[in-house]
């Protein structure tokens, strides 16, 4: 066990776990933030996408000892009103239906477009080929994507 | 109308607005102080145990129907709001509880949540709102029929106006009509709409609640080893050394059943998922495996083939199929392979139970909160009204989520271990431990005549059954039979079953036998067109006098511009099916790209009657396809007795970049909604394999396939 600083959305937590315990168990069983989800822990499907200082990781192989000191992003804190142009354009082409899989999606498509503002088909399939969603809402992330591109905030 | 005294239901009713609004984590498992507190409110009345008003004029409707991504958290209220007359927008949605005293059957599976609910949904809004009417006709003193029902407010002939919320009190008191009077389909002004889902914005901020984020205090962890071997009995564990590990508070034997086999585990209880997990890892089981271990693909695949050699039970049948085989001169014969597949919600199995001696409780995701009340209720010996199910949103369910077994785990270690405990099952339990859709051999065979036209077909399926997989009853039930179309016009047709019994569990997976019988039957059909020269699609409407099959048939010839010569280097596909009542054609076309095929576009025709939100059925649609495909591309593998695929990296999902242009049309009629949910999921490995066909010459009649490799 070690005391462990994290910083979540700009706040600063404390907690007291084993430093190999995955950042994806620390996030949501000791911050209390459910968000980022769990689905297959080998780092594989995407689902605990988390930024790291801006960077998309997969929080599920990442020790939590190893994301001390950084800026960690999750879904909740990625704009305080759901405002953020991928949000924003997940809505209006509709594009969730369990949802499960959508908070890693959305993160490394936020990611994706402070990279690269104006992603062409083939930058979506690299950037988002390894996020899984079992729903197929694939052709309406490709969408939406491409009309979060487009927005002006 | 199925009346139900009014006390009950408000009181019942109530309880399910404040329990389990949406988002809603309890905060402790006391359930008496949240029902006190909300009786008690008085600004809100419930006229039925779907619609709640508040004096201020707001409208909650209560969804009786978990969600898992089908969409009818929003389709349910449109349907009620259609006929109550309130503004879709202005409505705050909330699951109900759990109660089939209440609300009928509340579990999600085979595309009937629409189907079965339609009527009884707009009467129970039409109810409401011919109450709310009746309300203001009394204090106008004028007749009914002078008072309009409008956007949440009556109206009467002198424009004045009364707010539901004016009138709900006065509208409580009076009786719900039997029949009231329904809308016709050119009245409807939100069915039939594109409304946008209320539970989307939920799911894009972290807001939305499945049952995996629900923690209840005093609660333990579990992760469950199971024998790989399925049916594996445990003989010995290291109980002593896990119990070391941090964090381990017990480690316990357990057991579900998976269609009357009992399935036995070796839990780990943790104060958190990770320590549970480590100890997990830590834990050494010796399993007695029953010599199952033996059983791999090999002796499945060849069992099947022995099998099919046999009579088997004739499940359809129209004249002498015999007759027309023994005096035939052209006998077609073609036999086709599906794997076993895993469901792979995103969202990990898991449930967590209390169970005390007085009350149990459940929390999670599940598409069968009355079967989970039902199993906890009688295997407890605790009345139903001590049984409470708090549903969340689900990630997936596929049918997955149909069955209670991961929730009798949890009470199952609840009432060992006195604590709520919550169980989350690894992605390698998802896709290791099953139950599975099954895996099956179809045979086909048919007699033409000189013209190639069709005068015998027999198709003969060799499966295992989802309810009959244990005991000596070897006959076929025509659940297996599922997804072969007998309406195609032949004289001679017989569907023939061989029933199979193995050690590996199978379930329903979305469209069932759907998912495997077509990619015979609807590669079988095209390859009798071929063998008549005939065009495909043709060669189908030729066969067939049922108006729905030729609508959809006919439509997809115009909206894939079939009849155009094929460009170089494409081939198109088709394929037509019905399942839960909706009929639909389907188009794949495909590309070769060097030695690989690429699906390039799936165009799908659905005629299912009235449609509630159409852009709700597309995304349906393209799940259904995406689904589809991924497991026309990957199937699971049966090795020493086990499944050999563990996670993602040997049993990959579909990808974006694999993800082909999917156009979907959509054909309304007045007759009342078919389901949407798996339309366009079992077209599409037959059309996909008859366009590699079309481009290629070569036939694929097992999956799956590697796109790679065919050429």
């Amino acid at each position: 066990m070690a005391k462990l600083s994290l910083n979540v959305n700009g706040q600063t937590k404390e907690i007291d776990v084993d430093p190999r315990m995955p950042l994806l168990w620390a996030i949501r069983d000791f911050v209390g933030l459910t968000g980022t989800k769990f689905g297959c822990g080998i780092a594989q499907c995407g689902a605990c996408t988390v930024h790291l200082d801006g960077v998309p990781v997969r929080s599920c192989v990442i020790p939590s000892s190893s994301a001390s000191g950084k800026e960690i992003t999750t879904i909740e804190g990625l704009s305080k009103n759901n405002d953020h142009a991928v949000q924003l354009a997940w809505i209006a082409e509709q594009v969730p239906q369990c949802g499960y899989c959508q908070s890693g999606q959305i993160m490394s498509a936020a990611a994706l477009l402070k990279q690269n503002p104006n992603p062409s088909d083939e930058d979506i399939d690299a950037a988002m080929s390894n996020v899984l969603c079992r729903c197929g809402t694939y052709p309406r992330i490709r969408k939406a994507i491409k009309q979060a591109s487009k927005m002006k905030l | 109308m199925k009346t139900i005294s009014r006390r009950k239901f408000v009181q019942l009713s109530s309880v399910a607005g404040a329990f389990l609004a949406i988002g809603y984590v309890p905060e402790s498992t006391g359930h008496g102080k949240l029902v006190a507190r909300l009786n008690t409110d008085p600004s809100r009345v419930d006229l039925n145990q779907f619609i709640s008003i508040g004096s201020d004029g707001s409208i909650v409707l209560f969804n009786h129907r978990p969600e898992m991504g089908q969409g009818t958290f929003q389709s349910i209220p449109m349907i009620l709001a259609e006929e109550l007359e309130v503004e879709i927008d202005k409505v705050e949605v909330r699951p109900s509880i759990a109660n089939s005293g209440l609300y009928g059957s509340q579990m999600v599976v085979g595309s009937r949540s629409i189907q079965t609910e339609f009527e009884k949904l707009r009467k129970m809004g039409a109810a409401g709102r011919e109450m709310l009417r009746q309300a203001a006709a009394n204090k106008w003193r004028i007749d009914l029929s002078q008072c309009k029902a409008t956007k949440g407010t009556v109206v009467n002939p002198s424009g004045v106006t009364l707010t539901y919320g004016e009138l709900v009190q006065e509208a409580s008191k009076l009786s719900p009509p039997e029949n009231p009077p329904l809308k016709k389909r050119s009245e409807f002004s939100i069915i039939g709409t594109a409304v946008n889902r209320k539970d989307i914005p939920l799911k894009t901020n972290g807001d939305a609640k499945y049952g995996i984020d629900i923690n209840v205090p005093g609660m333990l962890y579990a992760s469950v080893e199971r024998s790989p071997v399925f049916l594996g009995k445990v003989k010995t564990f290291n109980k002593d050394e896990v119990l070391k590990m941090p964090g381990v508070r017990q480690v316990l034997q357990t057991s579900r059943e998976v269609f009357g086999q009992n399935r036995e585990g070796v839990a780990v209880l943790a104060d958190n998922y990770w320590y549970a997990l480590q100890g997990r890892k830590a834990l050494k089981v010796e399993w007695d495996t029953q010599g199952l271990e033996k059983i791999s693909d090999e002796t499945i695949l060849k069992d099947s083939y022995e099998a099919a050699k046999t009579e088997g039970d004739e499940l359809f049948g129209k004249g002498d199929v015999s007759a027309a085989f023994k005096s035939a001169k052209n006998i077609i014969e073609a036999s086709y392979e599906t794997p076993y597949q895993a469901h792979v919600p995103m969202e990990p199995m898991n449930a967590i139970v209390s169970v005390t001696d007085t009350e149990a409780t459940f929390w999670g995701s599940t598409q069968n909160p009355n079967g989970i009340r039902t199993f906890l209720s009688k295997t407890y010996q605790l009345p139903e009204d001590k049984v409470h199910i708090n549903y969340t949103f689900m990630g997936c369910g596929f049918g997955r989520r149909s069955m209670t077994d991961v929730a009798e785990e949890a009470a199952d270690l609840s009432k060992k271990s006195g604590k709520p405990v919550k169980v989350i099952w690894t992605r390698e339990d998802d896709q290791t431990q099953g139950p599975f859709r099954a895996c099956s051999l179809n045979v086909c065979k048919a007699v033409t005549d000189d013209q190639g036209k069709v005068i015998a077909l027999e198709h003969k399926v060799v499966a295992q059954e989802i309810q009959n997989q244990t005991g000596p009853n070897m006959k076929a039930g025509r659940q297996i039979m599922g997804g072969i179309n007998t309406d195609y016009l032949v004289p001679n047709l017989s569907v023939k079953g061989v029933l199979r019994k193995r050690h590996i569990p199978i379930s329903y997976w979305r469209s069932v036998y759907h998912s495997t019988n077509p990619f015979a039957h609807e590669c079988f059909i095209d390859e009798l067109a071929h063998g008549a020269k005939r065009d495909p699609i043709q060669f189908r409407l030729d066969m067939l006098d049922h108006p729905r099959y030729r609508r959809v048939l006919e439509a997809i010839v115009e909206k894939t511009n079939w009849n155009a010569s094929r460009k170089k280097g494409r081939g198109k596909g088709v394929a037509a099916v019905e399942r839960s009542g909706a009929y639909f054609a389907q188009v794949v076309e495909v590309e070769q790209r060097g030695k690989q095929i690429v699906p390039v576009k799936v165009t799908t025709v659905i005629d299912l009657g009235i449609c509630i939100n159409p852009d709700t059925v597309k995304a349906q649609t393209e799940g259904s396809i995406v689904m589809g495909l991924g497991a026309a591309y990957t199937g699971l593998t049966i090795q020493n007795g086990a499944v050999a695929e563990q996670n993602f990296h040997t049993y990959p999902l579909l990808k974006i970049n694999q993800c082909p242009e999917i156009e979907t049309f959509i054909l309304e009629s007045d007759a009342a909604p078919d389901g949407a949910g798996e339309a366009g999921l079992p077209t599409v490995a037959p059309a996909l394999a008859n366009a590699i066909f079309d481009l290629t010459g070569k036939r694929i009649r097992k999956l799956p396939i590697d796109l790679a490799r065919v050429i």
